[in-house]
Order: structure tokens, then C-alpha cells, then sequence
């Protein structure tokens, strides 16, 4: 076969026709992206939203997307130092909650960094107590709180774990002041310390996730091991969107009678205090707003598909595709609601 | 039959393709088995939960085992893991003896991964329920007598631990991590240099700069050895190997297997300290513990059987509890979860073909790799015949491509390859220990977070020694290991006076 000039402008042209249609707004995008994320496990949560949603997006845009769990230190670093559309971040309310409680490493995200569209929620946020545990309910913890019984919780300190704690001694301050100094933060790391912590009596109340922790809530009261969920954080309208069939043996009715308002952790004696966890995409601030756009608008035409919900959804997270504009009122909104939260049982 | 409805052929050569993946990152300096299976994760997702379960755990076994063949021929280990074989294992290539130490690795490899793999299909919940017995205290102590091989493994037992006390101080500095129980503080991070050492130093550039950047230096200080040609260099030929060579150790082999598999049933404590526990426990009790470090083959049992048996060790917790036994154990999660499977106490019971799956996939990984290893020894012994001008730069060049991958991207990764390269270079100058700065490198950050997090639980020091009949007896072996060491250090200086 000879390949004249116009062959092969004839097949140019039938494949730039043949092109995803996003790829043409893509014009601005660098063809090879690295997404990097919070967190450096590539087990956990944050890298299997990223991975779905970078999958999803490079189809869409014609481009490559490489998800780096580089750990929330270096994945700022890295944004900071790339402007030219290279580098984007994911990551979830751990980017303003280490800033609003002081972690090292974290500055105010919404000053340093250009804020994108949020992508989905992960609704799993918990805390349990032990299954033969004399409170079963969040009520019999702030009763004995109350009653000057100091309740241990096991958190890590600086963030998405810190922050249910935070309310609680909110609520505890609010329904019966003074009262919130009973409840005591037991400062663990992972998962397993936190379960380890429950295990070697050095806590009464742990936090956890439905997905980490759902299968303890099923063992008997006489296993070491059983659990028993008291409060799940999520919005009531975040967890009616999980799967019918909820999480292992824990239907989604089951799960709402944790979650407010049939459990009810109060805000201000008026509203209750509620906590999604909601992954969202960070860019540099200096970065062409263009660029931003061709991503806002890939992500739209992603979620308007609807595939990526399927996903999502099989890895029991909850699609939640916001807008740049909106994701960011939103996303502010929160991190005002959880300031006032920690200044006020700071002062 | 419906039991084994899952082995295919598609099944049976993906695991077989993952554990020679597997060997081949293993293999290379500063690629493990983590990286090998968080490369290959996002392809499970279409390949479904057992064809991708076998791919990740053959990368798995295979990544765990390859590190032995840098760790012998070349003295630099492949994987953290791998760190106990090159004091023995060099040695014998040195001496020409690569091939025979290549032999009795992958022999030791193959039955720590066997026995583990029998513990964990017959006791997995049973020690899942054990191993809640280890709190902090418990785990402060196994960290503890794995550090007490710092003295053991000395020249100069003071010079020793003055070296391990130093690996132990490098490696607190940074941030107090959070995630590992830690006030998220930055502690002895010099003026000036926060932004890059916020994060402290990471674990592998420091251990490829210390065993192969260093040990390129020294062979370069001492130039091209004129008229040398690979005639001249044997590779096994007077040193046939036999499986006699583990006829006195049985138990050895046995013992360490076992340690190697609880200490992965043990979340947090960590893969590398498997091997150094099984090295210690294996001296401590030798017959001969001055011939450790010297090329004794009874090192390379200890080491690699201790490590291949953290395979089978460190997935019952992930399959009794949803917790990660390992840090690639932890990868392991995310593909369980990324196919909507939860894992927990429940999970055998609810997921039997996936847990069949798994144990059909273990067990043919590791005869896989026995195959592949066995087979491919007389090649891979072939190494170390490469003239050194050749072979150097190469391996350079992987250490760094291997520095600069292992945290996806971070430059000053590399710069630790090469201030610990020169570090390790002049330690060895003024008499400074490389193998015990490493074994404190690698067990300071878990030894301090277990001691502060007792501390802050209990609220004495008596804890220590009271706290269970698991600690009496962490405490006896630590006494044994001493002793041993203070016995070995005064019989050397009477065999020196005399």
C-alpha cells in the first residue's frame, strides 16, 4: 500500500473524528496528568475514589491520568510547585480540618489553592462501642457524661477522626455544660490501633467506618471482638443513596437508625451535627482557568453518562458531582460550620 | 469439581506471570512487592476477584522471594525484607559460594511459605484472637528483642550499638506521624531543612544507599583490578550445593518459618523485623553463633524462611480482621473492596471460593517461584561474573530509577540515596557498623511509637514486666539474646588475647 498525502490526511482526519468528543474542548489539558492524592496507602479510600474518577476522566478527555498516593505533605508540595496543569490533587475535608486544627503540613486550602468540583462521598464515618458496653446509644454517653463518668474515645487526632469527636463534646457542652470534659480523646493511629484500643479496654467509644468495622457489629456479645455501632455521622439524604442492601448484614434502614436524626448528636440544641466525608479535586492557584474548566466540564459529561455512579456505588461510595462554583460555597460552608464546632469547645 | 470451579488456565497463568513479575521486582534494588502490587491493582478491577486475588498474591510471593538474589550476589538486599540475607549470603559469594547460598535461600524461601501458608489455612482465626493478646506493651517488647541483634551482629559490640542508637536516632526525625499514633510535631529536623525533611528520611533509599551506593564507592576507591577476567571468578563450581546442608537445621528452618508467619499475624510490627527475628532467634541458639555474618548458611535459612513466611502470617489478620498484616497486605484490601468484598471475622465464612481461591493461589505462587528461581539460579549466579565497570553503573542506575519511584516521584528520595551512600561510605572509615544502623533505622520509629503509646495507655514502666505471661516470656528471650551477644564478645577478645 502507498501512503500518499492525502491518505494520510484522510486518516488524521477519520481519527480526530473518531476522537472522544471531550477531547477537543481538551485542547489546554497537558496530554500526561498526575493526580496526586492525600494519602499515601493505595488500599484505602481516597486512591479508589481517585482511580475511578482519574479512569473515568481520561477516557473522557483523551489523556493519560496517573493517580500518585504521594501523602497529603507531598501532594501540596507538589501542587505548589506545578502550575502548569500537570498536577491536580484529590483529596477530602482532611485538607481544611488539619489546617482548622493545626496540623503541620496543612495551610488554609481555600486561600492557597484553587478548588474543583467534589466527586463523591464516602458515608462510612462511625463510631462504635463495645458490644457488651453499658451505652448503647450516643444518649447513654452524653448521660454519662453528665453523670461525671469520663468516657475515652479513641480518635486520630487532626482531622476527618477528630472532628465527630469535637462534636460530641459540642453536644455534651451544649446539652449539659461542663460536661464535655468527661469525654477524653485516646490519641491512636490506624484502624487497628483504634480496634486494638476497644480490645485492651483502653477506650470506650472508637471511631471507625461501616466498611472497616460492619462485620464486628455481627459477632456475638460474647466474642472479645463484637462491636456495636452507636452513631454514624453522615447527612440522613448522603446514606438514603447507599445501596438498598446496605453494607454486610447491615441494611441501609438499619444504618439510618444511627445517623441523624434518629440518633441525634445536637450542633447548637436546634440542629443536629452531621459529617460527610466528600472528595474533591485541588488545583494551583495560579493554574489556567481554562484548564479548570475543560476538567469541570469532563467530570460533568462523566457523571451525566452515569457509569462512574455504577462504580462508585459497587465501592459503597456516594456519587457526588458538584460543580467548581457550587463545590466550593459548599465545601466552605462546612469548614465554617466545623470552625465554630472547634472554637467553641476550645474557649 | 465444583470446589476448584475457579482454576483456569487464565487463573493458574496469572498467577504464575504475577510471581515471575514478582521475582523480577523483588530482584531489583529499590522495587518490593508493595510497588509491585500497587502497580498491577488498578488491572483486578477487570479481571474479577479471584483471577485478581492470583495475580496480586503471585506478585506478592514472588516480590518477597527475588530479594534474595541482590541481597546474596550483589550484597545489597532487594527488598527490606532481605536485609539479614546479605550478611550471610554475600559472604558466600564472595568466597564463591553464590550459587550454593541462590540454592539454599530458594530452598528456605519455599518452606517458610508452605508452613505459613498451612498455619493459615488451619489456625487463621484461632491466632487472629491471639494476636489481639499483643498490645502495645507486647509489641514494644518483640521490637525490642529484634534489637537486640544490633549487638550480636557487631565486630565491636560498643561500636555496635553506639551504630544501632544512631539508625534508631536517624530515623525519629521528622514528623511525629498522626497516622501512626503520633502528636504530629517535628522533632530534630536541623534549621532549614524542614521542607525536605518533614517526612524524615524513607526507609529504602536509605538501605540501597547504604548497601549499594557505599559499597560501589569502596569498590571504586580501590580501582580496576588489572589482568581479572571473568575466568578468574568462580561462581559455585567448588562448592556444590547438597540439601544436606539443612540437615542440622530442621529446626532452625522450622522455627523461623514460624516466627515469620506470627510476626505478619501481627499488624504494625512490620516485614522487615520477621527476617531479623528469625536471625536473632537463629544465632542466639547456634551451636556456632561466631560463624553468623560470615557466610553461614544457617543465616540464609533464618533470613528467608522468616521472610517468605510472613507471606501466609500477614493475611490472617487481613482475612480474620479487615486489618493488614503488612504493607502490601494493606494493597490487598483495595482490590477486596474495589469488587464490593468486605473483609473482617466474617469473611472466610461468607466468601468461601474467594478464600479457597486465595489458598490455591499461595500455594501455587510458591511452587511457581521454587520452579522459576531453581531453574533460572545458574543465570542469575551468572551476575556476578559481569565485570564491575559494567555491572556497577547499572546497578547505580537502578538504585536510582528504584530511590526516585518508591514514594511515586520525590527527587529528594534520590538525594537520600546518595547522602547515605557517602554516609555509609566514611561510616565504614571511622569504624562505624552499617548492619546495626540499618536493623535501628528500620525498628526506631515502631520501637518508639509501641514505647510512648504504652506509656500514655498505662502510665508506668512496670507495665512492662507485668502486663502478661506473653511478656515474661519476650522478656526471657531478650535475656537469652543478650547474654548470647556479651558471651560471643568476651570468647572473641580471649581467641584475640590468646
Amino acid at each position: 500500500m502507498n501512503f500518499t498525502r492525502r491518505t494520510l490526511l484522510a486518516t488524521a482526519g477519520a481519527a480526530l473524528a473518531t476522537r472522544p468528543l471531550g477531547a477537543l474542548a481538551a485542547g489546554k489539558l497537558p496530554r500526561n496528568v498526575r493526580l496526586v492524592i492525600g494519602s499515601k496507602s493505595t488500599g484505602g479510600d481516597t486512591y479508589q475514589n481517585s482511580a475511578i474518577v482519574a479512569d473515568a476522566l481520561a477516557k473522557e478527555l483523551d489523556i493519560n491520568i496517573k493517580v500518585d498516593a504521594v501523602g497529603a505533605t507531598q501532594a501540596f508540595k507538589a501542587l505548589e510547585r506545578d502550575s502548569r496543569g500537570t498536577t491536580m490533587m484529590i483529596f477530602h475535608d482532611q485538607s481544611y480540618l488539619g489546617w482548622l486544627y493545626g496540623r503541620t503540613g496543612y495551610v488554609d486550602p481555600f486561600k492557597t489553592y484553587a478548588i474543583g468540583p467534589t466527586v463523591a462521598i464516602n458515608p462510612g464515618n462511625a463510631y462504635l462501642v463495645a458490644k457488651n458496653s453499658p451505652y448503647k446509644t450516643m444518649g447513654d454517653v452524653f448521660k454519662a457524661a453528665a453523670d461525671g463518668k469520663r468516657i475515652r474515645v479513641a480518635i486520630q487526632p487532626g482531622g476527618v477522626s477528630e472532628i465527630g469527636f469535637s462534636a460530641m463534646k459540642n453536644a455534651a457542652k451544649v446539652m449539659h455544660p461542663g460536661s464535655e470534659k468527661n469525654l477524653v480523646a485516646v490519641n491512636t493511629g490506624s484502624q487497628s490501633d483504634k480496634n486494638q484500643a476497644l480490645w485492651d479496654d483502653l477506650a470506650d467509644v472508637i471511631n471507625g467506618s461501616i466498611q472497616a468495622n460492619e462485620q464486628f457489629t455481627q459477632l456475638d456479645a460474647s466474642d472479645k471482638k463484637a462491636m456495636r455501632f452507636i452513631w454514624i455521622t453522615a447527612r440522613q439524604k448522603t446514606l438514603e443513596q447507599a445501596p438498598e442492601k446496605g453494607m454486610g448484614k447491615t441494611t441501609r434502614d438499619d444504618l439510618l437508625k444511627y445517623a441523624s436524626p434518629e440518633t441525634s448528636v445536637t450542633l447548637d440544641g436546634k440542629k443536629d451535627f452531621t459529617f460527610d466525608k466528600e472528595f474533591f479535586f485541588m488545583f494551583n492557584k495560579k493554574m489556567d482557568p481554562a484548564i479548570i474548566e475543560t476538567v469541570n466540564q469532563g467530570l460533568a459529561a462523566v457523571f451525566k453518562k452515569g457509569e462512574i455512579q455504577k462504580r462508585q456505588k459497587a465501592a459503597f461510595f456516594i456519587p457526588n458531582y458538584l460543580p467548581t462554583d457550587q463545590a466550593l460555597a459548599h465545601l466552605k460552608d462546612k469548614a465554617d460550620t466545623y470552625a465554630k464546632v472547634i472554637k467553641d469547645i476550645r474557649s | 469439581m465444583d470446589l476448584l470451579s475457579f482454576v483456569t488456565p487464565l487463573f493458574l497463568t496469572l498467577i504464575v506471570s504475577g510471581t515471575v513479575i514478582g521475582i523480577v521486582f523483588g530482584s531489583i534494588p529499590g522495587l518490593t512487592a508493595t510497588m509491585a502490587v500497587a502497580v498491577c491493582l488498578p488491572l483486578t478491577y477487570s479481571l474479577g476477584l479471584n483471577n485478581g486475588l492470583g495475580l496480586l498474591l503471585g506478585l506478592y510471593v514472588g516480590g518477597i522471594s527475588g530479594g534474595l538474589v541482590p541481597a546474596i550476589l550483589l550484597g545489597i538486599p532487594g527488598t527490606p525484607s532481605s536485609i539479614t540475607t546479605t550478611f550471610d549470603g554475600y559472604p558466600m559469594a564472595k568466597r564463591g559460594e553464590g550459587e550454593r547460598a541462590l540454592r539454599i535461600g530458594i530452598v528456605s524461601s519455599v518452606v517458610g511459605g508452605l508452613i505459613s501458608l498451612a498455619v493459615l489455612v488451619l489456625f487463621a482465626p484461632l491466632l487472629a484472637d491471639f494476636a489481639i493478646d499483643f498490645s502495645y506493651v507486647e509489641k514494644f517488647l518483640i521490637i525490642l528483642f529484634a534489637l537486640t541483634v544490633m549487638a550480636a551482629l557487631s565486630k565491636d559490640m560498643l561500636l555496635g550499638i553506639f551504630s544501632g542508637v544512631l539508625g534508631i536516632f536517624i530515623s525519629l526525625i521528622g514528623t511525629y506521624d498522626v497516622s501512626n499514633g503520633g502528636n504530629g510535631k517535628e522533632r530534630l529536623i536541623p534549621p532549614g531543612t524542614e521542607y525536605w525533611l518533614q517526612d524524615g528520611f524513607s526507609l529504602l533509599p536509605v538501605l540501597i544507599g547504604l548497601f549499594g551506593l557505599a559499597a560501589i564507592l569502596e569498590e571504586a576507591e580501590l580501582g580496576v583490578p588489572k589482568g581479572q577476567s571473568m575466568k578468574d571468578i568462580k561462581v559455585g563450581a567448588h562448592s556444590r550445593f547438597s540439601f544436606s546442608v539443612f540437615g542440622g537445621q530442621i529446626v532452625n528452618l522450622v522455627r523461623s518459618s514460624l516466627i515469620g508467619t506470627f510476626v505478619g499475624i501481627l499488624p504494625g510490627v512490620g516485614g522487615s523485623a520477621a527476617s531479623i527475628l528469625s536471625y536473632t532467634n537463629a544465632k542466639t541458639f547456634s551451636r556456632h553463633p561466631e560463624r553468623f555474618g560470615k557466610g553461614e548458611p544457617a543465616g540464609i535459612i533464618a533470613s528467608e524462611s522468616g521472610n517468605n513466611g510472613l507471606t501466609g502470617g500477614a493475611l490472617v489478620p487481613l482475612l480474620s480482621l479487615g486489618i493488614p498484616g503488612d504493607s502490601t497486605t494493606a494493597l490487598l484490601i483495595g482490590a477486596f473492596t474495589l469488587q464490593g468484598v468486605q473483609v473482617g471475622p466474617l469473611f472466610i465464612s461468607g466468601n468461601t471460593e474467594t478464600w479457597n481461591a486465595m489458598i490455591v493461589a499461595m500455594l501455587i505462587a510458591n511452587v511457581a517461584m521454587f520452579v522459576v528461581m531453581y531453574l533460572a539460579i545458574r543465570w542469575l549466579a551468572l551476575a556476578v561474573t559481569i565485570p564491575k565497570h559494567i555491572l556497577f553503573p547499572i546497578i547505580l542506575m537502578m538504585c536510582v530509577i528504584g530511590a526516585y519511584t518508591i514514594n511515586y516521584g520525590i527527587m529528594f528520595d534520590v538525594w537520600t540515596l546518595l547522602i547515605f551512600g557517602i554516609g555509609g561510605w566514611l561510616m565504614g572509615k571511622v569504624g562505624l557498623e552499617v548492619a546495626p544502623f540499618i536493623i535501628g533505622f528500620i525498628l526506631g520509629p515502631s520501637a518508639e511509637v509501641y514505647f510512648v503509646k504504652t506509656l500514655e495507655s498505662f502510665g508506668t514502666l512496670t507495665i512492662f514486666f507485668t502486663k502478661s505471661w506473653i511478656a515474661v516470656v519476650l522478656w526471657l528471650l531478650i535475656a537469652g539474646s543478650v547474654a548470647t551477644s556479651v558471651w560471643m564478645s568476651r570468647r572473641h577478645r580471649r581467641l584475640d588475647e590468646g
